[in-house]
């Protein structure tokens, strides 16, 4: 009981905020074509949500979301495995240039490149979320007890298969932080870069809603594209208990 | 392991310089082999440098976007950092905030462009404001862990020699927070850089990110790459030089791991 109650009761400020926009909307202080009450985004939500063309912006979204974040996952924790035992210094010479570079300056490169379709805006998923897991796998390969590496090559593991055996699970807990920062970047690169060049995605149709003035279509795809944050977001620290259940 | 930390020393210094010829060098390379039309080569982008920064109007549009993004980092400091060390030092404070503020982090700022556009003008005040809003949340987090952590007994001795809480807070709190505060700054300013282009970009009405893609739109190629060269060295500048002053102001603190990369709209 007292834990059930613990964990509302974050909650309550939240209840508090959205009660507040409800009534002011519903009671006329606020324009509802300037500010739509939430109640309304939701019913709005629920009325898409079936419909099979806004699913297929929303799968657009997701394909580029989760392909961009894969890609920045494999790529990152290769490098940064590697990078961990040889040419460390090199690499992070390099994300010092390019990690504080705002990578959205590079879309339009991306989109001349790569063309209009899913790549460019996959290439600035990639560019965007692989600072975060490279850096946190780096850094947790290089602080790996040296002596668990020493008694694996001592008996007889050669030089790789300790690399994805002993210093890929001790860097498990990093390179799981590192992935919760660069899922969230993920998710807004993706959203951002369909507002600015896309004919499809979530992105697409906030851009589509504001030239119409609609505010309640603009504020649907918000409202999802933060919901898949945070639910991708418990989804990866749920997958983070279940594979550190070892670890303290 | 010492002949290792004394050869990254040396490329330390000259480090970052080689990197960006062997990017520039890679880029080059690259163009001439593929030949697309759309991806010009470094050198013929190198070429338009020096006539977009001698042109008075892409000058004031960059200026322009630096003044709004300055204005909005400034409010964002005055605003985020009391109330994030003030959520470090009240408990009540940081539970009525932070389920709130976790509400807001996965929120795209500068997606938030169009409605700010519509409820405030396409002046300068809808720009500062989502870019103000981008800025805060990092700022806030930091100072809120830095004031969290502090020492408490500092606090105490202050309160004991009679320091009343709001001047404590200035004169207690945020010289002990200062590492995790100036942390966050380094953060807020990147995001702030980010927040800036991308709100422009979707807004189209002034700025870098708007120059940048005019250019794009009348297919001047070499100029599109050259604006991203002087955005990204921008970033780069920015970064260096607030790092240098972080540096200088908190030299007596313990290193801190950096969360850099973490920067994000």
């Amino acid at each position: 009981m007292k834990r059930a109650m613990g964990a509302c009761l974050p909650l309550i400020p939240l209840c508090v905020l959205v009660l507040a926009w409800e009534s002011s909307t519903r009671l006329g202080w606020v324009a509802s074509n300037l500010l739509p009450a939430p109640s309304a985004v939701l019913v709005r939500l629920a009325q898409l949500l079936p419909q099979a063309e806004f699913l297929f912006h929303v799968q657009q979204t997701l394909i580029r979301l989760l392909g961009g974040f894969a890609i920045a996952l494999v790529f990152g924790v290769t490098l940064g495995l590697l990078a961990s035992r040889v040419a460390g210094g090199v690499l992070e010479t390099v994300i010092r240039v390019l990690a504080p570079v705002p990578k959205i300056a590079f879309y339009p490169a991306f989109v001349l490149i790569f063309g209009y379709d899913h790549a460019s805006k996959i290439a600035l998923v990639v560019a965007d979320a692989i600072f975060p897991i490279l850096l946190a796998t780096f850094h947790g390969a290089r602080t790996v007890e040296p002596k668990l590496v020493w008694s694996a090559r001592a008996a007889g593991t050669g030089r790789i298969a300790t690399l994805y055996r002993v210093v890929l699970p001790a860097t498990l807990p990093a390179i799981l932080t590192g992935c919760r920062i660069s899922l969230l970047i993920a998710c807004v690169t993706v959203f951002l870069a369909e507002m600015i060049s896309s004919t499809d995605g979530l992105g697409h149709l906030l851009s589509l809603a504001a030239r119409s003035f609609q505010m309640v279509d603009m504020f649907v795809p918000l409202v999802l594209i933060s919901s898949i944050g945070l639910l991708l977001n418990i989804t990866l620290q749920y997958t983070r208990k279940h594979l550190l259940r070892g670890q303290s | 392991m010492t002949a290792s930390t004394h050869q990254y020393q040396v490329f330390g210094r000259l480090g970052p310089l080689l990197v960006v010829l062997a990017l520039l060098a890679m880029w080059e390379v690259t163009a001439r082999h593929l030949q697309l039309d759309g991806f010009p080569t470094a050198a013929e982008a190198l070429r338009q440098l020096p006539v977009i920064l001698s042109d008075g109007q892409a000058l004031a549009g960059i200026g322009d976007s630096l003044r709004r993004m300055a204005c909005a980092f400034v409010l964002a400091l005055l605003v985020a950092v009391p109330v994030g060390l003030c959520m470090g030092r009240s408990d009540a404070l940081a539970r009525l905030l932070n389920p709130l503020l976790s509400v807001i982090y996965p929120i795209p700022k500068a997606a938030l462009m169009p409605m700010v556009m519509l409820w405030f003008g396409i002046g300068d005040l809808s720009k500062v404001l989502v870019i103000f809003l981008g800025v805060s949340l990092p700022l806030l987090f930091h100072s809120y862990y830095g004031a969290r952590n502090m020492d408490v007994k500092l606090l105490w001795c202050a309160a004991a020699m009679g320091m009343g809480a709001p001047v404590r807070l200035f004169k207690v709190v945020l010289p002990a927070a200062l590492p995790d505060v100036l942390l966050g700054c380094r953060v807020g300013l990147s995001m702030a850089l980010i927040v800036m282009i991308s709100s422009e970009m979707i807004a189209r009405q002034s700025g870098a990110g708007d120059l940048l893609f005019n250019a794009m739109d009348m297919a001047l190629y070499p100029d599109v790459y050259a604006m991203i060269l002087i955005l990204a060295a921008l970033g780069y500048g920015l970064d260096g030089l607030f790092e240098r002053l972080r540096r200088r102001l908190t030299h007596w603190a313990d290193v801190r791991q950096d969360s850099h990369a973490g920067a994000s709209s």
